[in-house]
């Protein structure tokens, strides 16, 4: 190995900690540094447990019911069947939240009136009264299988809230 | 907001250690529950099993967005996680857990610890099983003293969670304490004094979250959460077939601890592993996912 082969090997070295020191910039960046955005004028996201009551029964189609968020805004709870994960259900509340609410422009698909759309491939969402997404998402249910589900909510009590 | 990116805790986790591989271990308990997830990407890829790189960038997004915000109570549970599994103050312990994760070398490592105390251990367990209901609560919005419902949670739990509250039961109860596991610590818990569940304990670190208004109420807490899932827990170790014999045959055939007594074996896993806040960090990362899910 002659010095300009050890120099080189030096110089790489020097090159590849700095690399190791420095923080790669990431996807997810952006979003490290914000909260969830609303716009201000909006009314106020309804209360954590205001929405568990329009969730289908327990025990629908088989399944067992667990509720498993309940959070501001936010609830959901999941389909079991023989002890394992079959769907999940949520009802959020997207007062002001003017992304959430931009997907339902121009659908055609309703349930009972409401706008229904399919978000990717594994999820169905609805929207009452302006504001209430009823969200069925499963891996192994596929759009018709999802849609039979929410009929089993109580939607016209959820758009009374 | 305090505290680092939750996608940042969730990738800084190990890909393989003691921690994981002892976990791996009890993949007979649990069977295809657990996988070590540890990039921010393939978590949202599990939870929604979604592929559009758009979609997967938007939930991945405002799942972290929603960490952020303390309020939420996520930050909170990742704190109790972290809390009730470090071994800070224990002379040496972070160090040697660290070596150990190296060169796997158990036999050098069992030489310098002491076996605690059934009192110690079954107010440890205890203290654990505290905490899963008061991350749970924290995470999920349930009303704090809500015991009944945390009881009822249990036993659906899967992925992540069933790993945990599998490896509590056999490296925190069978193990250590043997098939008179559950009436032990409950007999430990109801004598327990103030100076035992004092501020150096685990208890210690975490009463402040816990709920109750006083150091009584928190004890009472420790006592009727483990009470109400006493079924459970029983029904779980015998349907797995969870024996203590059983459990450190399997350990000694997965890393050398030659024929060193049980009771520092098990010692050793308090010291050395972290699978509560391993695994924590990682539903708390799937809860804020599905519920971002849910929201976009």
């Amino acid at each position: 190995m002659n010095i300009r082969t050890l120099a080189l090997l030096g110089a790489l070295a020097l090159s590849s900690s700095a690399l190791g020191c420095k923080e790669e910039p990431t996807r997810w960046d952006t979003a490290a540094t914000s909260t969830v955005a609303r716009s201000a004028d909006a009314p106020p996201v309804k209360e954590a447990g205001s929405f568990n009551k329009f969730f289908p029964a327990d025990g629908a189609e088989g399944m067992k019911r667990v509720y498993t968020q309940e959070k501001t805004g936010f609830a959901e709870a999941k389909l079991q069947k023989d002890g394992k994960d079959v769907a999940v259900l949520s009802i959020s509340d997207a007062s002001g939240d003017a992304e959430a609410l931009k997907k339902f422009e121009g659908a055609t698909d309703k349930i009972q009136g409401y706008p229904l759309v399919t978000v990717g491939k594994n999820q169905s969402s609805l929207l009452v009264k302006g504001r209430y997404q009823v969200k069925v998402s499963s891996q192994q249910l596929d759009a018709d299988a999802r849609k039979v589900w929410f009929e089993k909510f109580n939607l016209s009590g959820l758009s009374s809230l | 907001m305090s505290s680092e990116p939750i996608h940042k805790i969730l990738e800084e986790l190990p890909s393989s250690n003691l921690t994981t591989r002892l976990l791996g271990l009890l993949d007979y308990v649990v069977p295809g529950s657990w996988e070590n997830v540890t990039s921010w990407e393939t978590m949202v890829k599990r939870v929604t099993g979604e592929e559009d790189q758009a979609l997967i960038q938007r939930v991945g997004d405002r799942a972290i967005q929603l960490y952020n915000d303390p309020e939420q109570g996520y930050q909170r549970a990742v704190q109790i996680f972290n809390l009730v599994d470090s071994t800070q103050g224990l002379a040496g312990a972070a160090e040697m857990a660290n070596k150990l994760g190296q060169s796997f070398d158990f036999l050098s490592f069992l030489g310098k610890i002491t076996p605690k105390a059934d009192t110690t251990q079954g107010i440890d367990a205890a203290v654990k099983f505290v905490a899963e209901m008061a991350t749970f609560c924290y995470c999920n919005g349930l009303p704090g003293d809500s015991v009944g419902d945390f009881a009822s949670a249990l036993v659906a739990y899967e992925k992540e969670d069933s790993m945990r509250f599998a490896a509590w039961v056999t490296f925190d109860l069978v193990l250590p304490l043997g098939p008179d596991f559950l009436s032990k610590t409950l007999d430990v818990l109801s004598s327990a004094t103030s100076a035992q569940l004092g501020e150096n304990s685990r208890f210690g670190k975490i009463a402040k979250y816990l709920p109750g208004s006083d150091f009584a109420e928190k004890q009472q807490l420790l006592t009727s959460n483990l009470a109400l899932s006493s079924a459970h827990i029983t029904t779980f170790v015998a349907e797995k077939g969870i024996d203590q014999q059983d459990i450190f045959q399997r350990i000694k055939s997965y890393v050398e601890v030659g024929d060193n007594a049980l009771d520092y074996v098990s010692a050793a896993i308090d010291l050395g592993t972290n699978y509560f806040e391993h695994t924590g960090i990682q539903s708390v990362s799937r809860r804020l996912i599905s519920r971002a899910y849910g929201e976009i």
